[in-house]
């Protein structure tokens, strides 16, 4: 191939200078004598750097919680067992990944994905994140400080607008619909109309799941809870079942007040281009 | 065309290429082929790197769960009651072992007085055997178009036909002109923009990282009732979280933990004092029988090494974006 046009001198002396690097074998110990691992990406890798932090590791938190059987059979209103089980698995997930990310020599986890099943008889939790430590020395030295869902980026804009992230917050809540009356039934026949049964239902687990994320995050002493995801509708393991699940990252103001980040606003000029069917323009009457 | 088998990290068989004729004569003139998009593409010529062709390497491998040589649990340290055996992990031959007994002594016949949690040893070799293989033949074709490394790789291991499986490796081989050609190919998911900062910010793309870990756990009474529901009463009893059947379910919990542990450990070593970079995990449970388990983590992402200091990015400047 011909040799292209001259891009980037920079980039391209870079690129020589770490494969002439790779030949020579010049490996540079990492820190410790321990090789890292992370799940970021380049960009978040660079930003986190710029605020002063850097991974470390990945760490991974797994629990199942049983649920004894016949818990959903002959009932109607909120399930009690399926919502300790969740409570005490995301409890006992979240430590896993405290120890590990403590293990590693971590003080935070951020972009932690969260993996849940809720099945008859059991509620499975899966967290994965990166372990990540301060560059410098600025806060509090060798501390376990937060758990967050936050990915990099959102966790920089957070830390810069003066608030901290916490460890995540959660509710979950199971409800039993109950059955409509053979008169409900019968008058309902026929028609697109509301069932009342079922949407009381979903109300009753919303109000109980965001509940207890709330107190969740007071447990934790947050003032908030951001970027929360909630998980909402039919449960898999009956029709009747309704579940509601929230999850979140507790947040609370490091300095006492909030700072103004003062965004610039851009207009990007990398707008998809609209599309239209070509084929309207030969309709009849155009 | 090397076909040693090999124990994860990628065979290049650069100092020997052995390819079959036909490849060795389509790889020797004719138009180079890429699989970049026309944006990666574009950036990989302003980063100075040419495209030489586009390079794959297969592998098929019979492949089944379980060893039709071995006894039962081939790889198990000699199967049930070999010498792996113990009550704590890593013991026997490094592998993972963990063993559970019933509480409650002789009540039927069905009553599952034992559970095992046991790595499943000779799965992990099967995939690191296929896996390599393919990688290493990508490396290998790339090596003899003279590249100085494979960008955007993509690889996977799909169902072939009845009980076989094919691994897949493919990326664009690449020259760096004006260096000296590498003892092997490095290797790359990355390719464009990313590939780009990730050099900028002091980083050499080494090689491709992968493994698998996968765990079997056979339950116990306790774990057996536990995952069908039948924990209530005297099995199991009122836990801590006061409710009665609703706890831990501690043999799946230990498994779990320790797929994830062992893939962790086996990427680890495939890195010397390098950094693995945009790792993914990606993990699945199968359900054998009621109260058994088999837990399969494949853990992936690019092995990187820092080749100079980079200064920190100035403070980013946050935007809104006026789109809707």
């Amino acid at each position: 191939m011909s040799t292209p046009a001259e891009g980037s001198a920079p980039l391209r002396d870079e690129v020589r200078r770490a494969v002439v690097a790779l030949g020579t074998g010049a490996e540079r110990a990492a820190e410790g004598g321990r090789a890292t691992t992370s799940d970021l990406t380049i960009d978040e890798t660079l930003l986190l750097h710029s605020a002063g932090w850097e991974p470390v590791d990945l760490v991974f938190g797994v629990s199942w919680w049983s649920i004894p059987w016949g818990v959903w059979q002959w009932t109607t209103g909120e399930v009690q067992e399926p919502c300790v089980a969740f409570g005490g698995a995301v409890d006992q997930a979240a430590a896993l990944l405290r120890r590990e990310c403590e293990k590693a020599g971590g003080s935070g986890v951020i972009g932690v994905e969260i993996g849940l099943t809720v099945s008859s008889h059991h509620v499975a939790i899966a967290l994965s994140g990166t372990a990540v430590r301060r560059t410098q020395p600025g806060g509090p030295s060798g501390k376990f400080e937060f758990i967050s869902d936050l990915s990099a980026r959102d966790f920089v804009l957070l830390t810069r607008a003066g608030w901290w992230p916490l460890g995540l917050a959660a509710g979950a809540s199971f409800v039993v619909a109950p059955r409509r009356t053979v008169a409900q039934w019968a008058s309902q026949q026929g028609q697109n109309t509301e069932l009342p049964n079922l949407t009381e239902a979903l109300y009753l687990a919303r109000e109980r799941a965001m509940e207890r994320m709330q107190h969740s995050g007071e447990s934790m002493r947050a003032e908030g809870i951001v970027a929360v995801k909630l998980r909402e509708g039919r449960a898999s393991s009956s029709v009747r079942v309704m579940q509601f699940v929230a999850f979140g990252t507790g947040v609370h103001l490091a300095d006492g007040t909030h700072r103004s980040i003062s965004p610039e606003m851009v207009v990007p000029l990398d707008e998809k281009v609209r599309l239209f069917e070509a084929t309207s323009l030969r309709k009849p009457g155009r | 065309m090397s076909t040693a088998p090999n124990a994860g990290s990628p065979d290049t068989g650069a100092g020997a290429p052995d390819l079959p004729e036909a490849a060795v004569h389509r790889l020797s003139g004719g138009a180079w082929s890429s699989g970049l998009s026309v944006a990666d593409f574009a950036s990989c010529l302003d980063m100075g790197m040419e495209p030489l062709g586009y390079v794959q390497g297969y592998a098929v491998m019979q492949w089944s769960w379980y060893m039709s040589t071995g006894g039962f649990a081939g790889g198990f340290g000699g199967g049930f009651g070999g010498p792996a055996l113990g009550t704590g992990a890593g013991q026997g031959r490094g592998q993972y072992v963990e063993q559970w007994q019933c509480p409650h002594g002789f009540v039927s016949a069905e009553h599952r007085t034992y559970g095992v949690n046991y790595e499943l040893t000779w799965l992990e070799r099967s995939w690191s055997t296929g896996w390599g293989l393919a990688v290493g033949r990508m490396v290998e074709e790339a090596a003899s178009l003279g590249a100085t490394g494979v960008v955007g790789v993509f690889d996977d291991m799909r169902p072939l036909v009845g009980g076989t499986v094919e691994f897949r490796a493919s990326g664009t081989a690449v020259a760096v002109p004006g260096t000296p050609t590498p003892p092997a190919p490095f290797s790359t998911y990355l390719s464009g923009q990313r590939l780009a900062k990730l050099v900028e910010a002091g980083f050499a793309p080494v090689s491709v990282a992968a493994t698998l870990s996968a765990v079997r756990m056979l339950g116990y009474c306790i774990t057996h009732y536990q995952l069908a529901g039948t924990s209530v009463g005297t099995w199991y009893g009122t836990t801590a979280s006061g409710a009665a059947g609703v706890g831990p379910v501690d043999q799946v919990n230990r498994a779990q933990a320790a797929a994830r542990r062992l893939a962790r450990e086996r990427i680890r070593a495939q890195l010397g004092h390098d950094i693995l970079h945009g790792a993914t995990l990606e993990d699945t449970e199968r359900e054998i029988g009621e109260g058994d388990l088999a837990i399969q983590c494949t853990l992936k992402g690019n092995r990187v090494r820092r080749f100079k200091d980079y200064d920190p990015l100035p403070d980013p400047t946050p935007v809104v974006r006026l789109l809707t």
